[in-house]
């Protein structure tokens, strides 16, 4: 069976795929930007000797890791309007969900780095007179976050991947417009063809750059935190 | 041997319980300013806890740490509460050397001294940096200050952490079996620095293995057993007569000790 490829039909329809590739970094993006942050709260939270705190956050963790990331979007599009009465867009909704998903997954990232640091590092640190928020700003984290970059760019590539659900409650995300596109011009193939390039042209570079990263870090002795 | 001052730490009845297994049981001590005091004991009776209930890397179960004639936490109904913002500025006056050195890897050697003056004592950054060059040079690295950690020998490591303790410029310092992770070779370049320092005065605790040291530098030694002190006195009574049969058995267990080519 003779299948005539036509990717004419694409450039034709070039910059509503690549307004699509910038959405889906854009909710990456902003997903990073507050998930990270969230995630080591999150983190300091889990270890918190103060079990108050550990208790609740812990679980908070365990939620978000544990229920898939499309039943989070669509409470969140769906569910949390009806109780706060506050509309929400797709946009909103999503950069919502996967800051708070994403930070659930960065916070174990940060509590495995955080971890695997020596406890004599704890010890020397406090020895000196160095509070518990100066030992970790000053001698855990530095350390940590050495370990814990591969496990960060692993979970960067994941987040990414799953932004692809945003296109579910029709944020004009790469798949979204891919989608359109395919529908209006029933070229499916190529269509979803480059769609698939374009993310793994963005992605592959990550992906190989954890491998390097992991590369010099067994070169120079040290474990990677995963 | 040193010149003796007054009392920089007294020691009440301290005890240390883990869980159900009491491992200190009533310590009584004192270290006068410029005296070296020296722990002994097989492993497991207790004396990393005692040093380690000095600086409160352990909270002490009962009993009193008297430091600088100020008794630290504070007594209410017969337990005593600590805080850790109480603490924070004890350890900074008492400096404490590991086993493993716990050098901060991702900073230079001048980094890991200038550490605590800059971060705890927040002193401008030229007057850490000139600190922590005298430290390194005291315990003669002047020529290691840009070394990373991973670069420099086990001995070299320890006098690093050395420097780092005594950058603090505390009023005590305590060693925790500071020669015991060290290759033979690299034991008496660590020992003579801790042998200089007690020279010049410095008020030490020491827990150690190395008994020609202990001999040569310690004005009093203490060996505990069970979490007890067993038996006390100067290194050369201690060491040579003593009177409990099982610090001699433990002397004994030591066969490489021979006082008269102890090497200080």
């Amino acid at each position: 069976m003779g299948y005539e490829w036509d990717f004419g039909i694409v450039l034709r329809n070039a910059d509503l795929l690549l307004l699509g590739l910038a959405n889906t970094l854009k909710v990456t993006g902003l997903a990073l930007a507050f998930g990270l942050p969230l995630g080591l709260a999150l983190a300091l939270g889990r270890l918190s000797p103060r079990r108050w705190l550990r208790a609740p956050v812990g679980l908070v963790v365990e939620f978000f890791r544990s229920t898939p990331p499309i039943v989070q979007l669509f409470w969140f599009f769906f569910a949390l309007p009806l109780l706060t009465g506050i509309e929400i867009d797709p946009f909103r909704a999503s950069v919502l969900t996967f800051s708070i998903q994403s930070s659930a997954f960065f916070a174990e990232v940060f509590r495995g780095g955080i971890v695997s640091i020596e406890r004599g590092q704890w010890e020397a640190a406090k020895a000196i007179g160095m509070a518990r928020g100066q030992a970790l700003r000053r001698v855990v984290l530095p350390q940590a976050v050495k370990r814990m970059i591969p496990a960060f760019l692993e979970r960067v590539i994941e987040l990414m991947k799953t932004t692809t659900l945003v296109a579910t409650v029709s944020y004009a995300d790469l798949l979204y417009q891919a989608n359109n596109i395919a529908q209006r011009t029933y070229r499916p193939l190529e269509v979803f063809t480059v769609a698939a390039v374009l993310y793994f042209v963005v992605l592959f570079p990550l992906s190989l750059s954890v491998r390097g990263l992991e590369r010099r870090l067994a070169r120079s002795g040290e474990t990677t935190a995963h | 041997m040193s010149e003796q001052g007054g009392e920089v730490l007294r020691i009440e009845g301290l005890r240390k319980a883990f869980g159900a297994t009491e491992v200190l049981k009533g310590i009584d001590l004192s270290v006068a300013k410029g005296e070296a005091v020296v722990l002994l004991g097989a492993s497991g009776s207790g004396k990393s806890t005692l040093l380690r209930c000095v600086n409160f890397l352990e909270i002490p179960s009962a009993g009193r740490v008297v430091i600088d004639g100020t008794a630290v936490g504070r007594e209410r109904d017969g337990a005593v509460l600590y805080r850790e913002a109480e603490l924070i500025p004890i350890r900074a006056h008492v400096g404490m050397v590991f086993q493993h050195f716990n050098l901060f890897p991702h900073m230079t050697a001048r980094e890991n001294v200038m550490e605590g003056p800059r971060t705890v004592l927040r002193l401008p950054r030229a007057e850490c940096r000139e600190r922590a060059g005298r430290y390194l040079a005291k315990v003669g690295l002047a020529d290691k200050m840009d070394a990373y950690p991973s670069h420099l020998s086990g001995g070299q490591q320890q006098r690093v952490a050395i420097a780092r303790a005594l950058a603090m410029e505390p009023r005590l310092m305590l060693f925790d079996e500071a020669t015991s992770a060290l290759d033979p070779e690299l034991v008496g370049e660590v020992l003579q620095t801790m042998k200089d320092l007690s020279d010049e005065g410095m008020t030490m605790l020491i827990v150690t293995h190395e008994l020609g040291f202990a001999y040569a530098v310690a004005d009093k030694v203490l060996f505990l057993h069970d979490g007890r002190i067993h038996e006390e006195g100067p290194p050369d009574e201690l060491l040579v007569r003593p009177r409990e049969a099982r610090t001699r058995e433990f002397l004994r267990g030591h066969a490489s000790f021979r006082l008269p080519e102890a090497e200080f």
